[in-house]
């Protein structure tokens, strides 16, 4: 920590300044790693790395004598930007009401100035995605309207000045609310009585609901064709324009589903509907887990030190999921569902490592998986040249806890490693 | 012989509304206060057991029902019901307080204790009891000779009654009032106590703490005002208390055995005799239950899976295990020497004993789960000097059947409640042809 910004304050080096590396350990993740080896970067992007790598003149030349070199890691959900204090109303732009809002865009109201960016970066996390929504709300039966769309996430750098420099996939998916048949009624006070709503009715209710996507995704489809077709009287709705990414399939739907009713028919409606699809916050896949490997679904996992979903479910069921993940051939990432607990990332996934998932798929689930499963793989996600450089020069594994991050790069910027949380620690280490 | 017998009999229930004095000769007797008498006698007269013996002697005049292949049994009890006093109940739970809250009035909400919230301690079942709710017939024709009714819609929900399950006038049906106070334990309120005071569990448990303390005061006061009213200020008229007083018993629900564990405690702090009643997980209790020395009451209800349950759900292995388990609760406690006896919960007659029966399949002797429907239910509740055996002295209330009661389809021969004597219709429903409440079809 103090050695990184003693180099820092020493030899400052500004964004888009070319740059060698030298003397690192490189672990590439796509690649075996390279002792000793070099990487060189120019104008914010990797120009190469290797055992031996040739330096232009005038470039200055970092010693990282000891350190190691990862891709910088990839936070696949977070309300990162969007949502500072959950508690404080004000500090949150996320669930927008409307029933469909897929034109809200969480890229448009990300706050480069969040406390949050410079505290979750400093472990390595170099970009992330932010939805537009929380998951966990908007999941109870009845009442008011529930959204359904809601909104495009993005796939943002954890270092700019605002978010057109920052967001690097600006509509990384439509996040969706899947409709339920929810029988619990659960109250806060005396949690979930069984079978509160007989099973006919809820079933009612989320056919209707159903109902009503299957029919907004037909009034887009045709809204889709008016345009192809300049039609006469063609109106354009911001709703509906929204929606042709994913009609068109540059963009998935981004749709969290626990367990293995969801997953099924969250599947079944993506291939009726012929979207990609995401799965996030799979928890209980069940015998799901070869549907969505059969029809090469890509999932976001949640933390591995989640409590487990159901009070029998084995104690090791979250710390053990990715790995029956990878065992099944599915492509995953990792991400934590909020932004606190956001900067834990590779501690998470060090979870899943100790409970069956080999180190390095670990590590390209943090990294190259999670970059292509968003769309930025050909950006981000690996050191391959011509990459967005971004990297952490680290004194160890990344996943273990008592790892000091000693530098760490984004778009080939040195950014400060200070935060919040550095600050707080000084103020009160320095009380006498 | 037998058509000149049954002339005889119509003859006198048409005219006198007196039972006649019935012997029973040479039957098996299940006396369940004592063992079995393979071949007695028992002479019923003036609504009373004259007489249980194998050498009894026939008095002269007396109906005689010969008795080869019969079995007599004490007519048997429901320990909760709301016979009389409620119409019946719709599907869903009985027990505790989901149907007491979902029955309760719209009453402003309560801001504490002092203002007695769900409390009705003073009412009486036996006030309420009326005679022709059809289903006393159905009862009766199942075996069902009394019933201990209760109102069931609050903390403190009301006294109960032990009622005779046949007759027209409802003061003459009524063997003991009060008989008990029921009480719920759930918190009510809840929606951020909308409802009003208490809306927790713990807020009920403070207000039944609460009433005690305050029952505890008021009669000293009482007392000291009534030694010497002069210069002292009146206490105030509480009918909860009086209530909760005249009640004698307290009838307190505990499924779980941590609801059983917790009731106890808050049960013996009280100072008054209590029931614990539910009890669906003894089976895992019954330790628990024979330390306290504590009675309870059993809901024949065994929990099953809602028919409206989402197919999908996973259940809890907690769950799981009290659906299994739970009818092994009886015979759990009988080895253990809890005193138990049954209640119906809700159910209809046939319902209430299949649901017996399945305590017999896991190990529960028939002549056992009879007595928790007789003997039992008459301890339980206090009446034992007058229902429950087939004694010297006890209120003729008598099962005569062919084989065993509690088979699929027992062969209820006769039925006599207060004396007098009932035969089942076939379907064991009540026949829409007769006079409501009365029923007597005399043979």
């Amino acid at each position: 920590m103090k050695f990184a910004n003693l180099l820092f304050l020493a030899a400052p080096i500004f964004a888009q300044e070319a740059f060698v590396l030298r003397n690192v350990t490189i672990h590439p993740v796509t690649a075996p790693e390279i002792a000793g080896g070099s990487i060189s970067v120019a104008n914010g992007k990797i120009v190469e790395y290797g055992a031996k790598v040739a330096a232009a003149k005038n470039v200055k030349v970092i010693d990282g004598k000891g350190l190691h070199v990862y891709p910088g890691m990839i936070n696949c959900a977070t309300l990162m930007g969007i949502s500072e204090v959950t508690s404080v109303r004000e500090s949150n732009d996320t669930n927008e009401i409307g029933e469909f809002v897929p034109q809200v865009r969480a890229v448009i109201a990300f706050n480069p100035d969040s406390e949050h960016v410079p505290v979750t970066r400093v472990n390595g996390i170099t970009s992330v995605v932010t939805m537009p929504a929380s998951l966990t709300e908007g999941r109870g039966a009845g009442g008011a309207a529930q959204s359904i769309l809601r909104g495009q996430a993005a796939v943002v750098h954890m270092d700019g000045w605002n978010w057109e420099d920052m967001g690097i996939n600006r509509n990384a998916g439509l996040l969706m609310r899947f409709p339920q048949i929810v029988t619990a009624r659960v109250s806060a006070f005396e949690g979930a009585t069984a079978a509160a709503i007989p099973f006919a009715d809820a079933k009612k209710i989320y056919d209707a609901e159903l109902k009503k996507v299957d029919n907004f995704f037909d009034a887009a489809r045709r809204y889709q064709t008016a345009k192809l077709a300049k039609a006469a009287d063609f109106k354009p709705n911001v709703q509906y324009e929204a929606m042709l990414p994913l009609l068109e399939g540059k963009a998935p739907l981004l749709v969290p589903a626990e367990r293995e009713r969801t997953i099924r028919e969250v599947i079944a409606f993506a291939k009726k509907q012929k979207v990609k699809l995401i799965l996030l916050d799979v928890q209980k896949p069940g015998k799901s887990i070869d549907l969505i490997k059969e029809n090469n679904i890509p999932v976001v996992v949640g933390k591995p030190t989640n409590l487990p979903l159901d009070e029998d479910d084995p104690y090791d069921a979250a710390y053990s999921l990715p790995g029956q993940l990878y065992k099944a051939g599915i492509k995953f990432a990792f991400g934590t569902y909020d932004n606190q607990f956001a900067r834990n990332l590779p501690f998470e996934a060090a979870f899943a490592v100790a409970y069956g998932l080999p180190y390095e798929a670990a590590m390209k689930a943090l990294t190259i998986d999670a970059a292509e499963i968003f769309g930025v793989g050909n950006v981000t996600g690996s050191l391959d040249k011509g990459k967005s450089a971004d990297f952490v020069v680290t004194d160890g594994d990344p996943l273990e806890v008592k790892t000091q991050v000693k530098m760490l790069f984004i778009n080939g910027k040195n950014v400060a490693l200070d935060n919040r949380q550095t600050r707080l620690y000084e103020k009160y280490n320095s009380r006498k | 012989m037998k058509q000149f017998l049954l002339f005889i009999s119509l003859a006198m229930f048409s005219l006198a509304q007196t039972p006649v004095t019935v012997a029973i000769r040479n039957a098996k007797l299940v006396t369940i206060s004592g063992p079995v008498i393979a071949k007695g006698t028992v002479v019923l007269r003036n609504g009373l057991i004259e007489e249980a013996s194998e050498n009894a002697t026939v008095p002269d005049g007396a109906w005689v029902i010969e008795g080869d292949g019969l079995t007599v049994y004490p007519g048997l009890i429901d320990s909760i019901s709301n016979i009389g006093i409620a119409p019946p109940a719709p599907t869903g739970p009985v027990t505790g307080a989901i149907t007491a809250t979902a029955l309760a009035p719209p009453a402003p909400p309560a801001r504490g204790p002092e203002d007695r919230p769900r409390t009705t301690s003073w009412e009486r079942a036996a006030d309420k009891f009326r005679s022709n709710d059809p289903r006393i017939e159905s009862a009766r024709n199942a075996g069902f000779t009394s019933a201990v009714i209760f109102p069931t819609t609050g903390i403190f929900a009301g006294q109960g009654a032990v009622v005779n399950l046949a007759g027209d006038n409802p003061s003459k049906m009524i063997i003991e009032s009060p008989a008990g106070q029921y009480m719920t334990l759930t918190g009510g309120g809840g929606a951020g106590g909308a409802r009003g005071f208490p809306s927790s569990g713990m807020g009920v448990y403070a207000y039944v703490r609460q009433i005690f303390i305050d029952l505890d005061y008021y009669e000293r006061t009482k007392a000291a005002y009534q030694a010497n009213p002069s210069g002292k200020q009146r206490p105030a008229y509480d009918r909860a208390l009086e209530g909760v007083k005249e009640s004698g018993r307290l009838l307190m629900p505990a499924t779980s055995k941590v609801e059983m564990e917790r009731v106890i405690k808050l049960a013996s702090e009280l100072k008054m005799p209590f029931v614990l009643y539910g009890v669906h997980e003894g089976y895992r209790a019954a330790s628990v239950l024979k330390q306290a020395n504590a009675s309870v009451l059993i809901s024949a209800k065994w929990p099953t899976r809602p028919p409206t349950a989402d197919p999908e759900a996973e259940e809890p292995l907690r769950t799981l295990e009290l659906r299994e388990s739970a009818a092994s609760t009886p015979v759990t406690l009988n080895k253990e020497g809890v005193k138990f006896a049954f209640y119906s919960d809700g159910q209809t007659p046939a319902e209430f004993l299949k649901g017996v029966r399945l305590a017999v399949t896991r190990g529960l002797s028939h002549d056992d789960a009879v007595k928790a429907m007789t003997l039992s239910a008459a301890e339980i509740h206090g009446v034992s000097n007058r229902l429950g055996s087939i004694e010297k002295g006890k209120i003729a209330n008598l099962v005569v059947t062919k084989g065993d009661l509690l088979t699929e389809k027992p062969a209820i021969q006769y039925v006599f409640v207060d004396g007098m004597h009932y035969v089942p219709t076939a379907d064991g429903a009540p026949t829409p042809t007769a006079p409501q409440g009365t029923g007597r079809r005399p043979r």
